[in-house]
Formats: structure tokens, C-alpha cells, sequence
């Protein structure tokens, strides 16, 4: 299983803006108002240099995966736990992304189905493109997949020109202030960008560099694309109706009216929303599985993405039922000390580590 | 074995993603074409959807000698509920078809409804229910309820929605959506504007005089959507270009003397805020921009000649000035901010503004506003002197 720097770039990219179009604008808005762009900002920015930061790793071990790389540099048994965290980032990632994908569809054109039969057409689909064809399969989807769906994203905001007014962003800061900015780029940077996948990913690249120039450039990729529909959203609904929205990017395009003629595009944009989910479902279930093979040593992660797809959807409908589930998204303890520790502070540990490593063995 | 297994799975999916439990066939859906809200006894509220009837639009409008434009294309369904969406469950239950509201074109909100409710209600349907477009266009109706509107025909459109929905984009007036009133009701320096509909009775032909609903005038609303007055049609024709919502297009003004008058055609009305300090408080000027061809002139004034040119040009700024400051003052007396001086304000004295937004529609009372007119008179059309 290879994966060239190509693929990778449309993997990442498709993730991130998948992540990106979901919570982080409204958590943003909520906090800092008009000046939620410049929070966008701060966070994009942050988590670029995340993703740099994941890349200088990865090239550090560039022959392990994120488990035998924190198995070698910190030592089997923290190793192990730590790696049982990302495991636990990523299902909760994935419990999220296909539960809010299904509700999403009840809400706005499904009413009446029933929401474990949304369910299961994703889940299988993604289980099926795993099984069949690993990693190579799903990057091959990403590459028909990504071209479409990065443009009619980009293209999405530039549709409503007659309703923007960007003087909407003014005044900029003296609403808010300082802290509430940090405190918006804060709350909503662990949602923007997916750079914890490419631990896993770049053990599977072919060429190392343009690797990591693909993964650089799909993160900028969708970051910018962030940014702009953070402005596009200000713009045409003001910072007080944008704060009130839970599916900001839909509602966008729910507001598009082409000459008083081309209206209601959404019906476009879901299955376009749907394909993303998929790329991004499938890398996050081809990661665990694979990774979940390597950390408990049973060979055949084929079977463990089957039995993981069982839980998966056991954990879904489950959690379904509750409602608190929904919202643990604003939870501190997550957005507080679980994110940032998985983003910046283990990264940034095993860059240390790592680099330590190497001047010893230099100087031996 | 394999393919025993696959069938199953394959027959599930294929009634999953036919999306058989949600079938719904167009000759199933009832679309509303506008909506009117009302006021009901014991305070809840009416609502009352126009709904086209599909069979009755194929073919030119009146076939027949106007049998089917007898038939009315389209049917007014009403029911009233605690909110909005119990009532439309309540019409819902009475109809054979799904009510679909993505497509309306109207939303018609009776005056009564507005200073006896909080209005503010409505957009909670609005905006959490995705079947809402926030494209229709809001209108308040005045003198009768807002259902009487629905019911109308109209002489020339099939549906009166469509009607005054087609009257507001003719005339220009492009930003009264649902969309931009939610807006509007967020910010705090600025208050909505909303064009007013109004039963005329028109007669139409020799026999008869039908009744018909049309744009008379528009509605300046507070903060807490309560309507504070009523603009008359040449106060609103300034009302509205000031407020940067699109114009009409036709002017006309008395020359000096008082004897004849001069008609012009405008084209690129633009409007600017400026703000600035004087004294403690702020001083706002409001500048009104367009070119203006001149199509109509009963004066005795040769236009050919370069000196009336100019004249006219001077003279027809200072009437519009007049003509526009007392508009300004009259709202200015009303309280509301209908023209975002405060959101000017807000934009370029941010901190000023912070002690200020709490009261900004008594504020805005005393607020010295000047409007001023830039017109510029580029064409006097195909005729020098007067066509006698």
C-alpha cells in the first residue's frame, strides 16, 4: 500500500475542510463576533504549524507509523497509552462526524427514514472500501473525489455576491478585544484541521517530500478555504445571525439565488458533503484499524476494521440516544487539555525526544 | 455463498438509497406561494397560505373567456395556533398534499400583527427550520388583514405574491428579504424598513372596479419590530434611497417660478455616510448620488442652452435636499434608524458607540443629520427647447 504525495494532498485537504465546515465557524462567531476571521486566523495558523510539526516527526521516523514510532521513543508501556489517546481521538471523531452526517440528513431531507439506515449505507460503504482495497483504495476515491469537491466549495462562496457586504466584519477588534479573539480561535482551532491522520498516513508515502509538500499544501488548502467562508458567512449574515447557526455552511447555501433563478443548490452541495464524509470516515477507520492491528499484534487489521464497524455503529445508535453526547464538543476537559494535547503537546514531545536521539547517535 | 450474501445487502440499500421512505412525488406537494401572518383572538396567530393549484396554471391565463382566471389559480388556506408552526400543522392536517414552503415568494405580516406581538417570534421558524428560504420577501399590510392580501387576484399576475413580488424588483427595490429583516432586527444601529402593501380599489376596466393590492407606502419599525409610522409615497421614494435598499426611478419637481414642471429619469443612485465628531456628540451627512436624464419638461427653459443645463442641475439638488431633509427629520422625529447611521458610527467610533447602543432610537432623535444631493444632470434627452 503507497500513497503518492498527489493523494495525500487530496486526503488531507478533504478531511480537514470536512472538519472545517462543520463547527469551528460557529464556535468562533460565538465568541469574538465580527472579528471571528481574525480567530480563524490564529487557529488556521496554529494548527499549519501543528501540521509542520506532525511532518518534522514523521520525517524523523519516516520507516514506523505512529505506534511503533512512540513504542521506540517512549518506551512500550507509555507508548501504548499513549497511542490508546489518539485511538480514542480518532473513533470519537468518526462517532461524530457519521452521527451529526445522518442527523443532518433526518433534519433536512429525510424525515421519515430512519436514522440507523442512513447509518448503515455510510458504514458499509466505508467498511467495503477499507476491506476491499485498504488505504489505496480509499486515496484513489479521494483523487476522483477531491478535485469536485474543493471546487464547488471554493466556488460555493463566491455565489452569493449580491447579498455581501463585507463592511459587516467592521469595526475590527474594538468589539471584541484581545481575549475574546484567543479565547474564539482557542475553542474553535481544535476543530479545524485534521492533522493527527498524516501520523498514521505518511509511513504510507512514497516519496517522502513531495509527501510532505502535499500534506503542507492540502492543509493550506482547506485553512484558506476556512478563512474564506468565515468571511463569506460575516458577510452575508452579520456576526449575530452567523452565532445563531449550527450547520453555517449549509444555511449559506440555502441563501444563494443566482439571477432569481438558480435556488436551492443544497440539494447539490449534500451528496458533495456526503462524499467528503466518506474519504474522511474511511482514512479515520483504515487508521484505527491498521494502527489497533500493530498496537495489539493481530496480523489481519482487515478483520479488526470489520469488528471495529460493529462497535462503531453499536457506539452510534448508543450514543444517539443521548443527547449530552451531541454537544460534548464545547466540553473543556476535551477542548481544553484532551486537543491540545493531542495536536501540540505529544507532537512536540516526540520531536524533542526524537531529536535528542539523533545527536546521540551522532555523537557515538 | 457470496452472492447469497450480497443479495440482502443489495436490497437494502437499494430501498435506502432510493430514499423509498421519504417518497414524495411532485403531484404530492402543495407549494406556497406566500404567506400571511395575522393576529388572532386570545393571542395566537393566524396564518394563512397561498397555495397554487397546479391544474389550474398549465395553459394561458384566461382560456376561455377567463373562466379559469374566475377559478382563481390558487387556493387560501388559514389556521391559527399558539406558533407559527402549529398553525401550519393545522392547515397541513386540511390538505391532501405536503405544504412546501422553499419556494415562497411573499410574507405578508398584517400591521396588527406587528404592534400587538412580538414579531420577533416569527424568526425562530425562519431560521431553524431549513424548509425556509429567507428569500421571501416581507411586507407589512395595512387597513385589513394580511390574509384579505392573499386572497386578492391580481389583474395582471396569477398570484398576488407573485405580484408584489415582481412590483418591489421592478421598482428596484431589491433588499426586503426575510433574510435581511432578521439582519436588520440583530443589529444594533439600524431598524428595519419594510414596503407596505395596501388594498386599492382600481378600476380596471369600464364595467367594474376590482380590488387590488398595491405598494403604498413603508413602514419604519423599532428595535422591538413595532411600527413607529407610515411613509407617504414621496417620503418613502426618499425613505428608501437613503436608506441604501434600492430606488425608484422617476423624479419630478416644480421649476422656481411655479410655473411648469421638470421630470427626470435616474440612474446609479448611490447613497454615502459620513460621519464626524462635533462637540461631544457625532454629526452624520448623508449623501445621495445618481445621473439623471431629463424626460419630461413643461417649463419655458431651452435646454440646449448650457446655462439652464447647469441651473436646472443646481436647482434640482437644492429641491431633493429639501425634499429629503424633511423626510430625515420626520423619522428623525420617529426615533428609528432606518439608514444605519448608527451602524456607521458603530463601524468608525467603535467606542463611542459602546455606551451608546443601548438607547440609539432616542439618540438618534437628536442626532444632527445632513442630508445632502449630488446629481448630476448628464442628458436632457433627444429634444433641446420645449416640443411645443
Amino acid at each position: 500500500m503507497k500513497l503518492s504525495g498527489y493523494q495525500l494532498f487530496w486526503m488531507t485537504s478533504i478531511s480537514s475542510m470536512i472538519m472545517f465546515s462543520y463547527i469551528p465557524i460557529t464556535l468562533a462567531v460565538n465568541e469574538a463576533h465580527q472579528d471571528a476571521w481574525i480567530s480563524i486566523l490564529l487557529g488556521g495558523g496554529l494548527m499549519m504549524g501543528v501540521t509542520w510539526m506532525a511532518l518534522r516527526v514523521c520525517m524523523q521516523n519516516r520507516d514506523k507509523t505512529l505506534v511503533r514510532m512512540t513504542k521506540d521513543l517512549l518506551g512500550t508501556m507509555l507508548g501504548k497509552i499513549v497511542v490508546a489517546a489518539y485511538f480514542a481521538h480518532w473513533f470519537l471523531q468518526m462517532s461524530m462526524t457519521v452521527k451529526d452526517m445522518a442527523n443532518f440528513q433526518n433534519l433536512v431531507m429525510l424525515h421519515n427514514t430512519p436514522m440507523p439506515a442512513v447509518l448503515l449505507c455510510m458504514l458499509f460503504l466505508v467498511f467495503y472500501a477499507v476491506y476491499k482495497g485498504g488505504i489505496t483504495a480509499v486515496s484513489r476515491c479521494a483523487e476522483v473525489i477531491g478535485p469536485i469537491f474543493i471546487l464547488i466549495l471554493y466556488v460555493q462562496l463566491f455565489l452569493n455576491p449580491q447579498e455581501m457586504d463585507l463592511k459587516r466584519i467592521l469595526p475590527v477588534y474594538a468589539d471584541s478585544g484581545w481575549l475574546q479573539i484567543v479565547m474564539g480561535a482557542f475553542s474553535a482551532f481544535n476543530y479545524m484541521l485534521d492533522p493527527t491522520i498524516i501520523l498514521m498516513l505518511f509511513f504510507f508515502a512514497e516519496n517522502k517530500r513531495t509527501a510532505s509538500r502535499g500534506i503542507l499544501w492540502g492543509t493550506a488548502v482547506s485553512a484558506g478555504w476556512g478563512l474564506l467562508a468565515t468571511f463569506a458567512m460575516l458577510a452575508v449574515t452579520g456576526p449575530d445571525m452567523a452565532a445563531k447557526m449550527v450547520v453555517p455552511v449549509y444555511s449559506l447555501t440555502k441563501m444563494v439565488s443566482i439571477l432569481n433563478f438558480i435556488q436551492n443548490i443544497d440539494v447539490f452541495y449534500i451528496p458533495l458533503w456526503l462524499l467528503g464524509a466518506f474519504i474522511k470516515l474511511a482514512i479515520c477507520l483504515f487508521i484505527l484499524s491498521y494502527g489497533l492491528s500493530e498496537w495489539s499484534g493481530y496480523r489481519n487489521w482487515r478483520r479488526i476494521a470489520g469488528l471495529l464497524t460493529v462497535v462503531w455503529l453499536g457506539y452510534v445508535l448508543y450514543s444517539a440516544q443521548i443527547v449530552q453526547f451531541s454537544y460534548m464538543f464545547r466540553n473543556i476537559w476535551l477542548t481544553g487539555v484532551f486537543y491540545p494535547a493531542l495536536y501540540i503537546a505529544i507532537p512536540l514531545l516526540l520531536w524533542i525526544v526524537g531529536s535528542i536521539r539523533k545527536r546521540q547517535q551522532a555523537a557515538n | 455463498m457470496r452472492f447469497l450474501l450480497l443479495l440482502p445487502c443489495c436490497l437494502l440499500a437499494s430501498i435506502a438509497l432510493s430514499a423509498c421512505t421519504d417518497f414524495v412525488e411532485p403531484n404530492q406537494l402543495a407549494f406556497v406561494m406566500g404567506t400571511a401572518v395575522d393576529r388572532a383572538e386570545g393571542g395566537l396567530i393566524e396564518v394563512s397560505d397561498q397555495i397554487v393549484i397546479p391544474s389550474q396554471l398549465s395553459g394561458p391565463p384566461n382560456r376561455g373567456g377567463g373562466s379559469s382566471g374566475d377559478a382563481g389559480s390558487s387556493i387560501v388556506m388559514s389556521a391559527t395556533g399558539r406558533d407559527v408552526f402549529e398553525a401550519s400543522e393545522k392547515i397541513q392536517r386540511k390538505m391532501s398534499r405536503r405544504l412546501m414552503t422553499s419556494h415562497r415568494i411573499m410574507l405578508a405580516v398584517s400591521e396588527a400583527f406587528f404592534n400587538e406581538n412580538d414579531a420577533g417570534k416569527l424568526f425562530d421558524k425562519l431560521g431553524r427550520d431549513p424548509a425556509n428560504n429567507m428569500r421571501d420577501m416581507t411586507i407589512v399590510v395595512r387597513g385589513g388583514s394580511a390574509k384579505e392580501i392573499l386572497m386578492l387576484r391580481h389583474p395582471l399576475e396569477r398570484l398576488t405574491s407573485i405580484a408584489a413580488g415582481k412590483e418591489l424588483q421592478i421598482n428596484g427595490l431589491t433588499k426586503f428579504s426575510s433574510r435581511q429583516l432578521i439582519l436588520e432586527h440583530y443589529t444594533d444601529g439600524l431598524r428595519p424598513l419594510l414596503p407596505v402593501l395596501q388594498i386599492e380599489k382600481v378600476r380596471t376596466s369600464s364595467k367594474e372596479s376590482t380590488p387590488f393590492a398595491a405598494l403604498s407606502g413603508f413602514a419604519v419599525l423599532n428595535k422591538q419590530l413595532r411600527i413607529k409610522g407610515v411613509l407617504d409615497e414621496n417620503e418613502s421614494a426618499a425613505a428608501v434611497w437613503m436608506s441604501g435598499k434600492g430606488a425608484y426611478q422617476g423624479l419630478t419637481i416644480p421649476w422656481k417660478n411655479g410655473k411648469g414642471l421638470l421630470s427626470f429619469r435616474l440612474v446609479h443612485l448611490k447613497r454615502t455616510i459620513r460621519t464626524r465628531s462635533c462637540g461631544d456628540s457625532k454629526c452624520a451627512e448623508l449623501e445621495v448620488k445618481a445621473q439623471a436624464y431629463l424626460v419630461e419638461n413643461t417649463t419655458s427653459l431651452d435646454m440646449s442652452q448650457i446655462r439652464n443645463m447647469t441651473d436646472t442641475e443646481r436647482y434640482m439638488n437644492a429641491e431633493i435636499q429639501r425634499d429629503f431633509q424633511r423626510t430625515m427629520n420626520k423619522i428623525q422625529q420617529w426615533g428609528p434608524d432606518i439608514f444605519g447611521i448608527g451602524e456607521h458610527l458603530h463601524r468608525h467610533y467603535p467606542y463611542w458607540w459602546k455606551s451608546r447602543q443601548h438607547d440609539w432610537d432616542e439618540r438618534f432623535k437628536t442626532l444632527d443629520v445632513t442630508v445632502k444631493a449630488d446629481i448630476s444632470l448628464i442628458s436632457i434627452g433627444s429634444s433641446g427647447g420645449q416640443m411645443k
